[in-house]
């Protein structure tokens, strides 16, 4: 066989070419990096803004990889939370929720409360554009709420809103939300991303195609959307309405933003390995660890809000309408074994029925009930029931039993939990019959289960509501799984989401707290936080109080 | 078409008696209220009784209306056509991969019989077979993509993208293949006109690959068109684990999501595939066999 050898010649002039290009590729780069120093230089005149301008790096992209796919970009039409992740770059949203529960100015410079509290009048800013050139005002917001209004019921927009009745322009820059009800939590929907708002035009032009032509004021331009493959964003760079929590007021330090869609979990944690992808997101407790001792890479865990992952009790079956058994119950299980073994310590132990980030949380449950397996057992004692000579307790004849219902098994080892306090409560005397299914609702409607478990996302004490409330049973679409009807909690929901002072919203919610712990309504195993590994040349990575990345002030580095 | 009209019909059947409402679930998360319950049932067309809603889409179904996905209202067929060509192309290069591997391996382990290569091709065919593509896939990921850097570990684009998915199905395939190539060439090389060939002085490596080997393939052929059976289902999982474009992947996505019609016109796409398949592994025979050449 002949092969014909490249002339020397040949090999020599490409070398020569690539080097070239090489190094005049080099040189502009360092002609880009000593501009940046310059202009930053000139404008703050303190040395160590200087450094801190200079350190961050302009440019670049960074490539973040989801478990799974969003389901549209028009924010009140979505209902997936790995859609927020995305939505939150794109979007502003009118005020924005800080990090101690209170509301800073965002799209909404300034508000005011009508007294009966059904009104709110919002000032809005007078100098911020559409990715689209679109003028953000008054009537903008308007044509948001008009489309809210018409998209169907499947996003996780409207429930936001609470009694939200309707919206009209006031002046130019002056829009004014009615409510049929006082509304509490209104101002924490109102911050969310799936209240982004979107582009008029935008929404005028296409029609029910919106959500694949996202338009907003958020720092992300939508670029392309490739499904199951990857959503790009480019840097809007006249970006100028950043929230509070922002340090970088102005446009991102990144070029580009793209997100990947890589459901299997060894692709998105190997991809990051190997720095095919700067960041994923959803890492197992396994790969923490791994990630954590490796100088090349950092993992984030922020808290998500709202209720953690807790076990309820059925108050209507026998015989946990009494409270001694469910006490019995609440001293059987033992969280801290359950959140040691099942994730290596990165999982936090849950005390309570809010997570330590909202307003009103109960710190005083922390460490309180310690786990007593005789003083369980002696409580089941009185009540007449009696181990048998299996181990398992009896009275006239019936087995203690408890069935055990987890509708969403493959989440977080809920299957595994489920297992291990089948084990704990073993050692009571008490039978637990598993019920593992993703299909639980015609069970959740129709309550046949002892015990379930479930956790919420939300950022306000309010979610309670839809878990306690005595008519917010799964069928009349809440989650009020232990089937709680108490005036006196009722009562107290209700206050909780009136009140306007933050002072008494605590007390109440605090309250309500204790009365669930007291009488073993709920029992709280641990607090799912959202994790992100990332390589550690990016830098910046926030998130907000649901746990939701906040890409303001990324950068990636070399 | 019987097969296609089929599958169909059983998909329909099984996705309508699956438990689980799809119309709870789309609302699942948000407050529901049972009117928002009924208004979205009554959209979706759902509160009509069974053989109301099997004609309805078999109707719109012979008008090239394969119906929208319930999730987010794209049309199904031009979301299908769209995602074939990527799941076309890993099929082919498993395809390719599975002949290669199938076939080298299976004359391999022909010509050492029960040599040490005899078995260790075996023993490749079995794990090949037994194995899940989708660990294969991941073991596949974990060496040669993140310890080694070869490969990227997710994506469709570029011919390196290929190489890990279509190994990973293609070693399914190969198991097939590897014991028929085998079993078959043994049986041609036991026959008596392979002896007059090498009476007549053929060399060793001419009655090998020049007849016996030919002989072999007319079997492998049909097991060709059983296989890519096979590799279209393998798809589903592969393309989730490398993270690839293809209706494998929607298909996947749809079942979690109780999305019927897609679900629906995959399977029927899937089934036509397969069919057109077969079919012309049946044309080719005509080429490839010349006695069926001359019965015609």
């Amino acid at each position: 066989m002949n092969t014909s050898i490249p002339s020397s010649s040949w090999m020599k002039g490409a070398a020569l070419s690539v080097a070239l290009t090489l190094w005049l590729a080099g040189c502009s780069a360092g002609k880009e990096a000593t501009k940046e120093n310059k202009a930053s230089s000139s404008s703050s005149p303190s040395v160590v803004e200087n450094v801190a301008a200079a350190k961050t790096v302009q440019g670049g992209e960074l490539t973040y990889a989801l478990a799974s796919s969003p389901d549209t970009l028009d924010p009140v039409a979505s209902g997936y939370a790995v859609s927020h992740r995305v939505l939150r770059t794109i979007f502003d949203s009118l005020v924005f929720q800080q990090e101690d529960g209170s509301y800073g100015p965002w799209l909404a410079t300034e508000w005011t409360v009508s007294d009966n509290g059904q009104s709110y009048t919002f000032k809005l800013r007078q100098d911020v554009t559409f990715h689209d050139g679109a003028p953000f005002d008054a009537e903008a917001v308007k044509a948001n709420f008009d489309h809210l209004s018409e998209t169907f019921g499947l996003g996780q927009a409207r429930p936001l809103l609470g009694p939200f009745e309707s919206a009209e322009v006031v002046g130019k820059y002056t829009i004014k939300v009615n409510l049929s009800r006082k509304f509490e939590p209104f101002l924490s929907g109102l911050s969310s991303a799936f209240l982004g708002i979107s582009s008029p035009k935008a929404l005028q032009e296409h029609g029910d195609q919106y959500g694949k032509h996202p338009v907003g004021t958020g720092p992300f331009k939508f670029v392309k959307w490739t499904e199951n493959s990857e959503i790009t964003l480019e840097r809007y760079p006249e970006y100028n309405s950043a929230p509070p929590a922002a340090e970088n007021k102005g446009a991102s330090h990144l070029d580009k933003l793209t997100f990947k869609i890589v459901p299997e979990e060894a692709t998105r944690i190997g991809s990051v390995q190997s720095g095919q992808i700067l960041a994923a997101e959803t890492i197992p407790p396994q790969n923490i660890a791994a990630f954590k001792s490796d100088s090349k890479f950092k993992v984030d865990q922020a808290l998500t809000n709202g209720t953690p992952f807790s076990l309820y009790l059925n108050t209507h079956n026998e015989p946990w309408n009494d409270v001694k058994a469910r006490q019995a119950i609440q001293l059987a299980i033992d969280p801290e074994v359950i959140v040691s073994t099942l994730y290596l310590g990165t999982y936090s132990r849950a005390w309570a029925a809010l997570t330590p980030g909202i307003l009103g949380y109960n710190e005083t449950l922390e460490n309180k009930i310690k786990p007593d397996l005789s003083r369980a057992g002696e409580l089941l004692d009185e009540l007449g029931w009696k181990k048998g000579t299996d181990g398992i307790r009896v009275k006239d004849g019936q087995k203690l039993t408890l069935n055990y219902l987890e509708a969403s098994p493959n989440r977080e080892k809920r299957k595994d939990i489920a297992v291990i306090v089948q084990q704990q409560l073993k050692e009571l005397g008490v039978e637990v019959e598993l019920n593992l299914t993703t299909d639980a609702s015609e069970l959740l409607k129709q309550r046949s289960f002892d015990i379930a478990g479930i956790s919420q996302v939300k950022a306000d004490p309010d979610i309670l509501t839809n878990l306690f409330r005595s008519d917010r049973l799964h069928a009349q679409g809440g989650n009020n799984y232990s089937g709680l009807n108490d005036p006196e909690i009722d009562k107290l929901l209700d206050e909780g989401a009136i009140e306007s002072d933050p002072e008494r919203r605590k007390i109440i919610y605090r309250q309500i707290q204790q009365v669930l712990s007291d009488n073993a309504i709920v029992i709280p195993i641990y607090v799912f936080p959202y994790t992100v590994a990332q390589s550690s040349k990016v830098q910046g990575l926030k998130f907000d109080l649901l746990g939701y990345p906040l890409f303001y002030d990324v950068s990636v580095g070399q | 078409m019987l097969v296609v009209i089929g599958s169909s019909v059983l998909v329909f059947v099984i996705m309508y008696v699956m438990p689980g409402d799809p119309v709870l679930q789309m609302l699942s998360g948000n407050s529901t209220t049972p009117e928002a319950i009924a208004g979205l049932r009554r959209e979706l067309g759902l509160d009509k009784p069974f053989y109301h809603q099997f004609l309805d889409y078999f109707y719109q179904l012979l008008q090239g209306n394969f119906g929208q996905s319930r999730v987010n209202k794209d049309l199904v067929l031009p979301k299908i056509l769209e995602h074939v060509p990527a799941t076309l192309m890993l099929t082919l290069v498993s395809a390719l991969f599975s002949i290669v591997i199938g076939i080298v391996l299976g004359v391999l382990s022909a010509i050492h019989r029960n040599g040490i290569i005899d078995y260790a091709a075996r023993f490749i065919g079995l794990f090949g077979i037994s194995m899940p593509a989708f660990w294969t896939g991941i073991l596949l990921l974990l060496v040669f993509s993140i310890q080694l850097g070869w490969f990227p570990t997710m994506g469709s684009e570029g011919w390196t993208t290929l190489v890990l998915p279509g190994l990973a199905l293609g070693l399914v395939g190969a198991g097939f293949i590897v014991r028929l190539v085998r079993n078959t060439m043994l049986e041609v090389l036991g026959e008596p006109f392979i002896l007059t060939l090498r009476a007549k002085g053929l060399s060793e490596r001419s009655v090998m690959y020049g007849h016996a080997l030919r002989n072999s393939l007319i079997p492998a052929l049909t097991m060709a068109g059983v296989m890519v059976g096979e590799l279209l289902s393998g798809t589903v999982v592969i393309e989730t684990v490398f993270a690839r474009q293809g209706i494998g992947r929607i298909l996947a996505d749809a079942i979690m999501a109780k999305d019927m019609p897609v679900v629906q016109g995959v399977v029927f796409f899937t089934a036509m595939i397969y069919v057109g398949v077969n079919l012309l592994v049946d044309v080719s025979y005509t080429f490839v066999d010349p006695r069926i050449r001359r019965l015609q």
